[in-house]
């Protein structure tokens, strides 16, 4: 494909990370356009665009996943490229071809090397072949392969979607009896969420940290890596606290991943943004995945480097060559808020916002689609808002997201924010004392503090009694004559809950 | 008055016994805490009490009240005082979905004793998988829903009668292994 400027762009994705990537689009004096779904027909990033077409019902797979609608909408607003964003479509080899045959430029790598990447086996061939370390394992998904792996290796095992991401299609087997079950419900979690039932095992390493190298390569195969983030804490295989520089990671080992991930980069013929994910175990390291794709943590690596990498991946779109990254500086963490109840293992929560309050101040971001009166629904996945802290070092980034979260704020569902903030604040986070099992081994059987716990009682007698709670004005629920496409009024917003003022 | 968790379903009694100017005081489950409360700009407010200061705010809707206490989010509905006495804090009767979604596989039989973390429903939301257990020993009386049907938030699941006081308990069963 020629080098071109793109013009209008269009973002096929929903939620924080549509406005993240609209945000870097406007600046650069580019167009937008906006999809949704019928759920999403008042969200932020449709307000956000230039324009905003509706794609579909409410369920992804209708929508989100409609590679033809989002096609066709691209052609009728006009748009010259497609930004995936991250989840949905953002790794489908199809999407990025469709969009190419249709003459769209795609923010992504080229849908071959997407597909050979997407697939979790084949990675670990690139990977093998590249030289980068592999963990043992088998790639195999039916019983009789899998006990005999498993008596090779021993318990516990780990079962994988090959299609997978984002812990989905993931379990861990701790003894022969639970194998079959596991393998089955691995199978049915990734034909579900990927369309594709293939598992593959892996031998399950005890205490491992996760540990990634942010890549950026462009056409003319120069490939850059800007660092690392360590992504150890998690809950259900999913991130939940990313920070760069990786606490204690030795200049010789980052070196060394540094340069697996450059090979394996480049063995790929890779293009565009993408990150490298590797398990640290002591010194050894193990490749794990590449995500093609922009991940939801990227915010931390732009913190530290003071960069932009929305707008390097249209860069490299279009053609231009990759820049050597300016030198790091201090640290960056992220933490993930998600719409979840972190008491009842982490199940999802929904409903809409009633009140929100966001930090903000000296080295403090926040990435969300979330105001008054927005819906978190069923539909899609639960993070409501990204907080990232910079410092000078650790403890200034630590301390920093410290306040961060006791300034957020949210009346609606529940979330994982008090957790969060447990987590930043513990001895053992502090040490860096950090591994995929962090939860378990220092947090298990979370409960709010007792002073957060009698706050919330107060609270909840106070508004009962009407002396607290959301000051609505005159306000009158459900304004059902607005235009469907309208954004909601905050007074709309309180539909179901009663309004009412200090009394 | 009473307010029983939405989550868990664990119930507090709550007294405010006063809120004039800026003293608070108040009794969680008959323990007295003495504060400061200012009310702030946009309902809520900030409380002073055991050397802390933490923000609160609250929603009051048809069943249920939402609250923020600091970054915290919880849901309590009010308990009436009939309800409440030898009953409370035990049991559920009922397991709801917590959260709208698609009903996977039902684990539990009419009839069946189950312990509490005992896993009964599987749902799906949010492209996850959700096992739903039981939040005490009880038996399971009646299966309001099956395999591949979608719920509501709020719908009930399972019913149940509470678990045969003797010692064949899935719980105790569990202790012995």
């Amino acid at each position: 494909m020629k080098p071109r400027k793109i013009r209008k762009l269009l973002v096929a994705n929903r939620g924080e990370i549509a406005l993240r990537v609209m945000r870097t689009a406007r600046a650069l004096g580019i167009a937008t356009v906006a999809v949704y779904s019928d759920a999403d027909r008042a969200a932020a990033h449709v307000g956000a665009a230039g324009e905003a077409i509706a794609i579909g019902p409410s369920e992804p797979a209708q929508s989100y996943l409609n590679i033809a609608a989002i096609i066709a909408a691209a052609r009728a607003a006009g748009a010259d490229a497609i930004h995936p964003g991250y989840g949905f479509l953002s790794e489908r080899p199809e999407f990025a071809r469709t969009a190419a045959e249709n003459d769209l430029l795609f923010i992504g790598p080229p849908p071959e090397v997407m597909a050979a990447l997407g697939d979790k086996v084949a990675a670990r061939r690139i990977a093998v072949k590249a030289g980068a370390p592999v963990v043992p394992g088998v790639e195999t998904g039916d019983l009789a392969s899998a006990r005999k792996f498993a008596e090779r290796a021993g318990f516990p095992i780990l079962v994988k979607a090959a299609a997978g991401g984002g812990g989905r299609g993931m379990r861990v087997v701790a003894e022969a009896g639970a194998l079959e079950a596991a393998l089955e419900a691995a199978s049915r979690e990734a034909q579900a969420a990927f369309g594709d039932g293939r598992v593959f095992l892996e031998k399950y390493l005890a205490r491992p940290r996760h540990v990634e190298i942010q890549l950026v390569a462009d056409r003319h195969g120069e490939v850059v890596a800007l660092g690392e983030r360590d992504c150890s804490i998690q809950r259900r295989h999913q991130k939940i606290i990313e920070e760069s520089p990786a606490p204690g990671f030795s200049s010789a080992t980052r070196a060394r991943m540094v340069e697996a991930a450059l090979n394996l980069a480049r063995a790929a013929g890779y293009q565009n943004a993408g990150t490298a994910e590797f398990l640290l175990d002591g010194e050894e390291f193990y490749f794990l995945e590449v995500n093609a794709r922009l991940q939801v943590e990227h915010p931390v690596t732009e913190l530290r480097f003071g960069c932009d990498l929305v707008a390097e991946q249209l860069r490299i779109a279009e053609g231009e060559r990759v820049r050597a990254p300016d030198a790091p500086r201090g640290a960056a963490l992220e933490c993930r808020i998600n719409a979840e109840d972190p008491e009842y293992d982490f199940r999802p929560a929904t409903g809409r916002v009633i009140g929100l309050t966001l930090p903000s101040g000296p080295g403090v971001r926040v990435d969300t689609h979330l105001e008054p009166g927005a819906e978190i629904s069923p539909f899609y996945d639960s993070l409501a808002a990204k907080l990232v802290a910079y410092g000078a070092d650790r403890e200034a980034a630590r301390t920093r997201m410290i306040a961060a979260l006791d300034e957020f704020a949210l009346l609606g569902p529940r979330t994982n924010a008090a957790l969060l903030r447990d987590i930043i604040a513990s001895e053992a986070f502090a040490r860096a004392d950090l591994s995929t099992r962090f939860l378990e081994e220092h947090l298990p059987r979370w409960r709010p503090d007792e002073h957060i716990m009698r706050a919330a009682l107060i609270a909840a007698a106070l508004a009962a009694d009407g002396r607290i709670g959301s000051v609505a004005g005159g306000g009158f629920a459900g304004a059902n004559g607005a235009k469907a496409n309208s954004r909601p009024s905050p007074w709309t917003a309180l539909a179901g809950f009663e309004a009412w003022g200090r009394r | 008055m009473r307010f029983k968790r939405a989550e868990g379903g664990k119930v507090f009694a709550v007294e405010i016994s006063a809120c004039d100017g800026k003293t608070l005081r108040a009794s969680i489950d008959g323990e007295e805490i003495t504060g400061e409360i200012e009310t702030t700009a946009d309902g809520g407010a900030i409380l002073r009490f055991d050397g802390r200061r933490i923000r609160i705010n609250g929603a009051r809707g048809r069943k249920s009240i939402l609250v923020a206490a600091g970054p915290a989010s919880f849901e309590f509905a009010p308990v009436e005082g009939r309800v409440g006495g030898a009953h409370h804090g035990l049991a559920a009767v009922e397991i709801a979905a917590p959260m709208p979604g698609k009903v996977l596989r039902v684990m539990v039989a009419e009839g069946d004793v189950v312990a509490a973390g005992q896993g009964l429903v599987v749902l799906e939301a949010m492209k996850m998988e959700t096992t739903i257990a039981a939040e005490s020993d009880a038996t399971v009386r009646k299966i309001r829903v099956s395999a591949g049907a979608a719920v509501e938030h709020g719908q009930v699941l399972i019913e149940f009668s509470p678990a045969p006081a003797n010692p064949s308990t899935g719980e105790s069963q569990a202790q012995a292994r």
